[in-house]
């Protein structure tokens, strides 16, 4: 990929000349170096002054899979490598990378984990910031949308992302196409691409054939993730869950709202879907016993594997439904977990692990990581990708569009310190109304009751201090172009 | 009735009961072996597959020797290392089951014959055990990162052997205290030392009782998967903690990988267990029945 | 094969003179009698000397490194708990040294969290449920097997088989077996002749009791063992003498048998129990607390407060009230296990 000069014209370098004025804060030796080369290149030329070192890593094989080949490439270029890892489950390493907080160990170099993390953790004080870095290799996060600001906090980048995880919405178009007469002569109008969760609602309702092994939706409602598709909800009816002196507000309209159309899937869903994650749903959405959900991305490249999957081509990819509650059309994505390498402060290699991170998120390279058939853990984010046409042709055009609309509304889940406490209580009484163990109304109360005890114990102005950031991260549109 | 009869009624009431709990516990475990030969549509499908009728041995393959034409997960098996999760296992169980059994029988030795240790100190020995775990493995953690103990072979090996100690003393000390006192008191009267005495002697009359302790340690060190998780990292993976590893969140969970190792995990165990098992049930009265 | 009981090599090397010699409390003083006889025997005031002397060596000897490792690895980690459980913190707040004195705040909140309360009760439901039926399976198998009959080796190392399979591997197994349209439902349904539907992984009703017939599945071997074992070292006497005073096989089950296994009974249900309290790898790959908080036991909600909150002291503190918890349990049992015991001594002597 290395651009020859005399290819260009006078023209042309005039032009790039001009931009890179413009940008002006560079000294210009830096301009001619930096538009002189790749973005690989300048990675490896900042990562050529550093020792030659294996990295110890905390990250799930799964997702380490698709990273291996151009881990491989850049020790060839540079001797920097990644030597060991821990290989646990996404899931599992926040609680073991902030193990590591604890005990302020050196043992690893980079964490693979939710960028959703980065508050807690850099509260913790285990991340490093990298926009320094990222400036040695003029480097910089080209994110979908507003998707890049995921990656900072208070200020500073704490990652880069490997992977996109949005939520989108899937429908069983063949399904809706053969329904269409029956669905005219009940509603007076066609199906058409759900706007609002009540259509959404309505339209999985009507596609509900249990006796044919057809179930409405196949949103997750177990405990662990459940509470992922709550936000979306919550978010699209305008709510925000905590005010400017961190009292909880959830306990409002937009709450009662998300609340209730949390519970109402249950009428379309599986008897066993309390208890189903992952593992469960997904082979019921390829094996064609689902109509409708809003689902992480990923699913897109395996549901039109012909190898694995039975509904190949009978799926329609889009924007997520939204809200009209707060008075104007609203939709809310949500990315959760984003697969992200934060930096370990106290490792003597940050340096390096810092470009190895950013070797993974350049748009080559990391173009090949998403658009990967087999290892399908990583997802597209980077605006490259969108056009890019190995990741078409993994994710089908119509899947990538769908993507990227949904990138551009992404929000995140709690980006406060305590995350994963804000969200498992709320996550466990959902989860408990859900299967009837707690009433419906108990459960806007009883979180924002366990939520004010939480402020208060990891700090009412430190987490004042952080609602800037947390607002920073939202989407900037509310409805994509 | 007469007796016979009554015997015979007996007899087919003994075995059809026997039988009904074997099939329960025979049906798990087969299931575990089909779905090690099955492809992956296969592994959690609606109605379920009892047995493939296109049986693979790909899962083994997989998992066990890394090389295989199953493109599917050719960069993962390069990091998975279940032959060094069975290196550490070995190792790990081992190593700290010898040392508990060792020691737990001299102590249950000393306690037999010389009374040691009080009865009252012998049930709080106990204590070791029966506090759960997972009390104790946060500060645990801190604690070995600063002892430089964390992610080591040793760590492991320590916690197992206290926390199975209990058990090793309680059960070798039931063998030791079936040997009378008067044998060695023959053998020494004879002129044997202390030593020869108890290796010559009492060592043959409580090898049935130490085989089975032993066996049995060993059976909660293998297993064992709280502390092995936490106070592990990269370098001593466990095969309870490797065996965690085959899940995929987009693909679902990875069974027949899963099912693949466990055979192999397992396996082990039950041979050592055949030829063990008739040593197996006289380590497990604790002492507790009279003869 | 031969029987796994009867007629090993072990009865027969093994010569019995001294049928209460394994006793603890009673044969004290009587061993060290025998003891000093045999020296006084041979009048050496010396020797016996020599050999106190030699006792209190073999104490240090085997005692000492053990004492060196539970100093050095448990007491430091139990005073850090105590520390945690005093001086509020949580990873976001410095350094864990500097660390606010808090009282006994976290204690009072602790006892007073609903959410303790309700895992306390749901680890007593499971673990009293597993053990029970661990141990009446284990002991209906023990009681058709521990005489010799036609294939019995075959029956008795199947049944050991499920204490030789990892915890994490049952819990897939049940994954795999117990979904609505699986297996168990199937077979279920093949039997009984009609479509059974039960909900095994997902009925918050359920969930706890789905685990608990793992966990019985898996330790039942345990029981049964023990159990074995007892009833395979039972005296002949009583039941002879009972028998020839016309007594029928249950009256001498009832009142010769059951008796005489009573401390090893309660020994199998004791330790059980105990296991069972600390069961983690099951609930937790099954269901993580879930659905709703059907499964959250005392070793989950440990395991969030500590692991997923970072709520490092709360959990500490959380931890001291179940261990206390479970001393009080362990004393409660040792208290009942000395009373059978010495009962048992005084029906002998």
């Amino acid at each position: 990929m290395k651009i020859n000069f005399l290819d260009y014209t006078r023209r042309q370098f005039m032009k790039t000349a001009a931009i890179a004025a413009a940008a002006g804060a560079a000294p210009s030796a830096l301009v001619s170096e930096a538009f002189a080369s790749t973005e690989e290149e300048r990675i490896i030329a900042a990562a050529k002054k550093l020792n030659p070192v294996g990295l110890r890593g905390m990250i799930w094989s799964n997702y380490m899979a698709a990273m291996k080949q151009a881990e491989a490439e850049f020790k060839k270029a540079t001797g920097i490598s990644v030597e060991s890892i821990q290989d646990i489950s996404i899931f599992v390493i926040p609680q073991r990378a902030m193990a590591e907080a604890v005990s302020r160990s050196d043992k690893f170099d980079f964490f693979h984990v939710d960028s959703n993390m980065i508050p807690s953790l850099a509260s913790a004080r285990l991340l490093e910031p990298l926009d320094k870095y990222m400036k040695q290799a003029d480097f910089k996060i080209n994110a979908v949308g507003d998707y890049g600001r995921f990656m900072t906090y208070q200020g500073n980048t704490y990652g880069v992302p490997t992977d996109g995880n949005v939520h989108v919405q899937f429908v069983r178009w063949d399904m809706v196409e053969a329904g269409k007469k029956a669905y005219e002569d009940k509603f007076g109008k066609s199906p058409a691409w759900p706007v609002t969760w009540e259509d959404d609602q309505q339209m999985m309702e009507f596609f509900h054939k249990p006796d044919e092994g057809v179930w409405g939706s196949a949103n997750l409602r177990n405990r662990a993730n459940g509470v992922t598709w709550w936000y979306m909800y919550f978010y699209s009816a305008g709510g925000f869950p905590f005010d400017n002196e961190m009292n909880p507000t959830i306990n409002n309209a937009a709450g009662q709202y998300a609340l209730e159309t949390y519970l109402n899937i249950k009428k379309v869903s599986h008897p066993e879907a309390p208890g189903w994650g992952t593992p469960q749903m997904i082979p019921r959405m390829t094996q064609g016993n689902a109509f409708a959900c809003q689902y992480w991305d990923g699913i897109i490249s395996l549901a039109e594997n012909p190898a694995k999957s039975k509904t190949v081509g009978k799926w329609k990819y889009g924007l997520v439904p939204g809200s009209r509650l707060s008075g104007k059309l609203v939709h809310r994505s949500i990315s959760s977990p984003i697969a992200a390498i934060l930096v370990n402060r106290y490792s003597p290699r940050k340096e390096q692990a810092a470009m190895m991170a950013m070797w993974w998120a350049t748009l080559k390279n990391s173009a090949s990581i998403v658009a990967d058939r087999v290892n399908t853990f990583h997802d597209p984010w980077h605006k490259g990708h969108m056009t890019d046409s190995k990741v078409r042709a993994a994710y089908t055009p119509g899947g990538v569009d769908a993507i990227e609309q949904n990138l551009k509304v992404a929000s995140p889940p709690i980006y406060l310190t305590g995350l994963l406490e804000f969200q498992d209580i709320l996550a466990k009484n959902l989860s408990e109304a859900y299967v009837g163990q707690m009433p419906a109304k108990d459960v806007l109360p009883k979180t924002e009751e366990a939520w004010k005890k939480i402020v208060r114990r990891a700090g009412k102005k430190k987490l004042k201090g952080e609602l800037a950031s947390y607002k920073g991260v939202f989407p900037s549109v509310d409805v994509p172009s | 009735m007469n007796k016979r009869t009554k015997k015979r009624i007996f007899e087919s009431f003994r075995y059809s009961t026997l039988t009904i709990w074997l099939l329960i516990v025979a049906f798990p475990l087969f299931w575990i072996v089909s779905t090690s030969f099955k492809p992956d549509a296969e592994w959690f499908a609606w109605p379920p597959v009892y047995w493939s009728e296109t049986p693979t041995l790909a899962n083994y393959a997989n998992v066990w020797t890394g090389k295989e034409e199953y493109a599917d997960t050719q960069y993962i098996q390069s990091m998975q290392k279940p032959w060094v999760a069975l290196g550490n296992s070995t190792l790990i169980a081992f190593i700290s089951t010898t040392l508990a059994v060792f020691f737990g029988s001299l102590i249950a030795y000393g306690v037999s014959r010389y009374q040691m240790l009080s009865e009252a100190r012998m049930f709080q020995l106990l204590m070791l055990r029966m506090v759960p775990p997972i009390v104790i493995v946060a500060p645990l953690s801190l604690h070995y990162s600063t002892l430089k103990l964390l992610d080591t072979h040793l760590g492991l090996i320590l916690v197992y052997f206290l926390t199975t100690l209990p058990y090793a003393v309680w059960m070798t000390k039931s063998f030791i205290d079936e040997v009378p006192v008067e044998v060695e008191q023959a053998a020494e009267i004879l002129g044997a030392s202390k030593l020869r005495t108890i290796w010559e002697v009492v060592l043959p009359l409580v090898r049935s009782g130490l085989v089975a302790t032993f066996l049995f340690i060993l059976i909660l060190t293998w297993s064992e998967y709280l502390l092995a998780l936490i106070l592990s990292k990269t370098e001593v993976v466990t095969l309870p903690i490797e065996l965690s590893k085959y899940e995929g969140s987009t693909e679902g969970r990875v069974y027949g990988r899963q099912a693949a190792l466990a055979v192999g995990i397992t396996i082990p165990l039950i041979i050592i267990g055949l030829f063990i098992s008739k040593h197996l049930a006289r380590g497990f009265s604790f002492g507790m029945v009279r003869k | 094969m031969s029987h796994p009981i009867g007629g090993g090599s072990f009865f027969s090397e093994c010569v019995i003179f001294n049928a209460r010699s394994f006793d603890l409390t009673l044969s004290q003083g009587r061993k060290m009698a025998t003891v000093d006889h045999a020296s006084e025997n041979r009048g050496q005031p010396q020797r016996q000397l020599t050999q106190a002397r030699a006792i209190t060596r073999f104490k240090w000897l085997t005692l000492s490194p053990i004492v060196a490792i539970f100093v050095v690895v448990l007491v430091p980690a139990l005073f850090l708990q105590l520390y945690f459980s005093f001086f509020g913190w949580t990873v976001y707040l410095g350094s864990w040294w500097e660390a606010e004195f808090v009282g006994l705040e976290l204690f009072e909140e602790v006892l007073t969290d609903e959410r303790l309360g309700w895992s306390i009760v749901r680890s007593l439901y499971f673990s009293i449920g597993s053990t029970i039926g661990c141990f009446i399976i284990g002991f209906g198998l023990a009681l058709l097997m521990y005489k010799p009959f036609r294939g019995n080796g075959l029956y008795y190392i199947m049944f050991i088989i499920p204490m030789l399979t990892v915890p994490i591997v049952v819990a897939y197994t049940g994954e795999m077996l117990l979904y609505q349209k699986g297996p168990v439902n199937g077979i279920l349904s093949w039997i009984l002749g009609r479509d059974i539907n039960v909900i095994w992984l997902a009925d918050a009703d359920l969930a706890l009791t789905t685990v608990m017939m793992l966990e019985i599945w898996n330790w039942t071997p345990f029981s049964f063992i023990i159990m074995m074992a007892g009833l395979a070292s039972l005296p002949k006497e009583p039941q002879e003498a009972a028998q020839i005073l016309g007594a029928g096989k249950l009256r001498i089950f009832w009142e010769v048998q059951l008796p005489l296994l009573r401390p090893v009974i309660i020994l199998a249900l004791i330790l059980r129990f105990l296991e069972a309290m600390a069961e983690y790898p099951k609930i937790w790959s099954l269901f993580q607390g879930g659905p709703g908080s059907a499964s959250e036991t005392i070793p989950v909600l440990i395991y969030l407060t500590t692991w997923n909150y970072f709520e490092i002291s709360k959990g500490a503190a959380m931890s001291y009230v179940v261990m206390l918890l479970m001393i009080a349990i362990v004393l409660a049992a040792i208290w009942v296990l000395r009373r059978e015991k010495s009962s048992l001594d005084k029906m002998y002597n």
